[in-house]
């Protein structure tokens, strides 16, 4: 049976023990991995937390992409307002990709607190239909957030009594953010939605082609069609860069999900190959569409930096034979590349960097940042599973030092106590994330941004130069650490940065 | 207004507003006691709502937060909680620690009195506040979180000082404007010889707060904002207040210091002194703009989109200092029908005469339709006096409209994703020449 049978997804810890709080080095982590040991790291806890996301958030940020998609949020009436800034890469998402800059349309049931008492299904029911009738969407996810999944509503049992009423799809999606402490089950839930609701053509009868040529061009252009899994942190410039690399193996490319037509969905269980950008994304949609509809994918590397753009493509061209004409490809980009690069060099050698994202960014960013001439002396990963493991391989045997590895969701605290004891020249963090770095007056820049190159040749150029553009005037954050403090005590800074590891009394796993 | 959801909310539930408006006070440690997303979650909004402001001190993924999870929903989490306040403490330098619950902790049942308790026992600076997102939205929020300083912070039995006011309803991070607003209306107030504390400028403190119960008068200039907290400190604390709309311009700062002068029983030879020389000054400066005022034909048919304290005093301003014609005014909190009323009334009764329509609608996408049917669309005539030229004052999500209308557009009111707000306001007089800058700016971007 498949997970895909289940109306919820299962939380990742469970699916692929993935943990948040632990404490390691790049060496550790590469030794675990060579071993075979990493996925079972026991997860910690800690007895000082701060604030950080739920799996609501990144899921938001997909589902909010979607064209003609209506996303209702079933929950309290705060959860989902973070769409607030997520609007801005939707309106520059679809200028990009329509040539229109068009907000999204998010709901709330805004449940109160007779609904908690008596419940909320009526109160969903009667939101769907009118969004139906108000918006004419093409699909509406419904997505709940933590009080339907305390009080006990049943979102996949409104969604099927109501399908019949209404023209939109209705795609019920399970964020209750206190069921799992890893973010990244939020792709898991979206895939899952989509998995179940997206990928058959309903109503659509037997395509009988009439003329055999015709049937021909279309296998023939069908087997070197490609899927593209995109993340919601990639903007369609690094798409761009990464369609440029596909076409010139002379790979067709249709690019999913994020932004994708809900309609469209249907066509990835056609194409020849799927290739995953970022492993902690798309392995459960992935297996799925390899197990259901026989399309093999690549999940293994992150097109970011030199190294792991050419493997991403070095891998793709096995599948389809053109080895050789990749190689070309990857000598040439390379070449042309490294000679760019040569003028930020200079102001890159000795510096020292601190990394912190999603797990596979950061790694990934980290290499990058090695290939580019910085030394890495600390990464915080926001998870850690057994995906990772390559990466951290690639980074120890790069690494000047058996640097530290804080895995982390966010915990700032533990960061400002690194940094500084680091004192690193140059930190790159997440959305919302580099605040600690910038106050204690380190150079920053965000790690993801969709308006701006990250990703394939072209990404390590333009992070390259924007990286120089940032160590030529630091006046900024230098600035605010002489004249601001952050929130933490004296004493906070004298204590070792992991001491509230594991101090709780009980642990998750019991 | 739908009745069965509401359409990009321009708020937060009552836990975002409570920690905003706990990192709005100086010094001040909010501890979410919830999920471990709601902090995320309020810090994406801020980032896309909130005029680039997100955080400040202890905002932000800063914030210590208990990150309850299905252990806790089914054991309870004041254990939990327990342990997080000790380490704050340890962790964190602040002055005044505020445990704030979200949704989670409350269905399931958790008294975060019993534990917060046994720190105050010990002479710790913590309050608390119950903010659970399913009570309310972010402006409920504030005002949970100035009650429990009210209930809970403020010294009592102070005596009172004669001049001192409290100033508050304008909420940190709701309007992207906070600072500036809450600084043009304490201005204000200081021109008449008074001593404020306003909780959230930087004049503010910690020690002002807790002398809060000295005050003679609190002034709330909003009709739905802090009107909470207003009852209980005249509960606990024996001080009146009154109830004023944000004072954006030349009109609605005169009646705001007249308002306030006769509640103090000012001398008002003394209010009428500030009056004069305020609008001397005011006019003085709006002099050389009569030109183009004229030439460029500035007058404006509008639509004002906003919360319950931005729609009408901008529809206010832009009646009765600017002239223009704002036909339409958006509501967009939900405000119950037993308040609508209040707010209302305060549009209908415009010193330049003009009235507009108003509306209590919190949806975007709906607004059209309002304007459709206060000022029905041509119909094919070969003469159509039509709704133009006309602005929209709203916020970034009222682009849409502004776009669909052809006219330029402002965001002054929440979501503001498309300008840099630090500590610009409209209130008082300056404050309003500031917003004159503003539209006419937006006008002029072309020329």
């Amino acid at each position: 049976m498949s997970y895909f049978d289940n109306k919820v997804p299962p939380k990742r810890e469970d699916r692929l023990n993935a943990v948040i709080a632990h404490q390691d080095s790049i060496c550790g982590l590469a030794r675990k991995g060579k071993g075979g040991k990493s996925c079972l790291i026991d997860d910690g806890e800690r007895g000082f937390t701060q604030g950080t996301i739920c799996l609501l958030l990144p899921a938001l940020a997909m589902l909010n992409s979607l064209p003609d998609n209506v996303v209702l949020l079933h929950s309290a009436l705060g959860c989902g307002s973070c769409t607030h800034s997520q609007n801005a890469n939707v309106r520059m998402g679809s200028n990009a990709r329509r040539g229109k800059a068009q907000d999204g349309i998010w709901l709330s049931t805004a449940l109160d607190e007779t609904d908690v008492i008596s419940g909320g299904e009526d109160k969903l029911e009667r939101a769907i239909i009118e969004a139906d009738r108000r918006y004419r969407p093409a699909s509406i996810t419904i997505v709940a957030g933590c009080v339907p999944g305390i009080i006990g509503d049943d979102i996949d049992g409104v969604a099927q009594r109501l399908q019949s009423q209404v023209s939109a799809k209705l795609l019920p999606v399970h964020c209750e953010g206190f069921k799992t402490k890893i973010w990244a089950t939020a792709y898991d839930a979206v895939y899952h939605t989509i998995g179940r609701n997206l990928l058959v053509e309903k109503g659509v009868a037997e395509y009988t082609p009439q003329d055999e040529l015709e049937v021909l061009r279309e296998q023939e252009r069908l087997a070197r069609t490609v899927n593209l899994m995109n993340v919601s942190s990639m903007g369609r410039v690094d798409e761009q860069e990464l369609e440029r690399l596909l076409a010139s193996l002379g790979l067709e490319v249709n690019v999913f999900p994020v932004f994708a037509h809900p309609d469209s969905f249907v066509k990835a269980t056609r194409a020849a190959l799927s290739i995953s950008t970022c492993p902690t994304h798309d392995d459960y949609f992935l297996g799925y569409l390899e197990e259901r509809f026989n399309v093999p994918s690549i999940i293994k590397h992150m097109p970011i930096g030199i190294e792991n753009t050419s493997l991403w493509i070095r891998d793709v061209a096995k599948v389809f034979g053109f080895e050789e004409q990749a190689e070309r490809l990857i000598a040439a980009e390379e070449a042309e590349l490294r000679e760019a690069l040569a003028e930020f060099r200079p102001l890159f050698q000795g510096k020292k960097v601190f990394v912190s994202a999603g797990e596979f960014r950061a790694l990934a960013t980290a290499r990058l940042l090695q290939e580019i001439g910085l030394e890495v002396v600390g990464i915080r990963s926001f998870h850690h599973d057994h995906f990772a493991e390559v990466e951290y391989e690639k980074l120890a045997r790069e690494a000047k030092t058996d640097y530290v590895v804080d895995i982390a969701n966010v915990q700032p605290f533990e960061e400002a106590n690194l940094l500084n004891r680091l004192k690193p020249d140059l930190f790159l963090g997440h959305a919302n994330g580099n605040m600690t770095a910038a106050k204690l007056g380190i150079p920053t820049h965000v790690i993801y941004n969709t308006g701006l190159a990250y990703i394939g040749y072209r990404g390590v150029y333009e992070l390259a130069r924007r990286l120089h553009r940032q160590l030529s005037n630091p006046a900024y954050n230098r600035n605010l650490a002489e004249n601001l403090r952050l929130p933490y005590s004296d004493a906070w800074y004298e204590a070792e940065p992991f001491s509230y590891l594991n101090t709780r009394g009980r642990s998750v796993n019991e | 207004m739908s009745e069965n959801f509401v359409e990009r909310a321009r708020y937060l539930c009552s836990l975002g507003g409570a920690a905003a408006t706990v990192t709005a006070l100086s010094g001040g440690i909010p501890i979410l006691h919830s999920a471990s997303g709601c902090a995320g979650n309020f810090a994406w909004t801020q980032n896309g709502g909130s005029g680039l402001q997100v955080g400040g001190y202890c905002g932000g993924l800063t914030v210590p937060s208990s990150n309850i999870q299905e252990t806790e929903v089914v054991f309870g989490g004041e254990d939990r909680l327990r342990e997080e306040i000790a380490s704050t403490l340890k962790v964190m330098k602040g002055g005044l620690y505020v445990v704030l619950t979200g949704c989670v902790p409350e269905v399931i049942g958790d008294d975060i009195f019993a534990v917060l308790n046994d720190f105050r026992g010990e002479g710790v600076p913590i309050i608390g506040a119950v903010t659970g997102g399913f009570r309310g939205d972010s402006y409920w929020g504030y005002d949970l979180v100035l009650q429990a300083l009210v209930k809970d912070y403020v010294a009592k039995g102070a005596a009172k000082v004669k001049g001192r006011v409290n100033l508050w309803g304008v909420v940190p991070y709701m309007d992207p404007f906070w600072r500036g607003n809450l600084e043009g209306a304490r201005h204000l107030l200081e021109l008449l010889g008074l001593e404020v504390n306003s909780f959230f400028t930087s004049a503010d403190t910690l020690a002002g707060i807790r002398e809060a119960g000295s005050a003679e008068l609190n002034i709330v200039l909003s009709d739905l904002y802090g009107q909470g907290a207003a009852q209980v400190f005249q509960e606990k604390h024996g001080i009146p207040f009154v109830t004023t709309s944000l004072p954006i311009g030349v009109s609605a700062s005169e009646a705001f210091l007249r308002q306030v002068g006769a509640a103090l029983s000012l001398d008002p030879e003394l209010v009428q002194q500030v009056i004069d020389r305020e609008k001397r000054h005011y006019y003085q400066i709006l002099e050389p703009l009569t030109d183009c005022y004229n030439d460029l034909d500035l007058q404006r048919y509008a639509v004002v989109v906003g919360d319950a304290n931005y729609a009408v005093a901008l529809t206010r301003f832009l009646a009765d200092d600017l002239g223009w014609l704002p036909v339409l005014t958006v509501v967009t909190d939900r405000v119950h029908e037993s308040g609508q009323p209040a707010i209302a009334t305060r549009v209908e009764r415009l010193a330049s005469g003009f009235s507009t329509n108003v509306v209590f609608e919190s949806d975007a996408s709906q607004v059209l339709g309002h304007l459709n049917r206060v000022w029905p669309r041509a119909a094919g005539q070969k003469y159509y006096n039509s709704f133009s030229p006309a602005f929209v004052v709203g916020s970034s999500l009222d682009r849409e409209l502004a776009l669909q209308l052809g006219a330029p557009h402002l965001s002054v009111s929440f979501p503001v994703a498309n300008r840099a707000v630090l500590d610009r306001g409209y209130t008082g007089f300056r404050g309003g020449l500031r917003l004159a800058e503003d539209v006419f700016g937006q006008i002029v971007a072309n020329r």
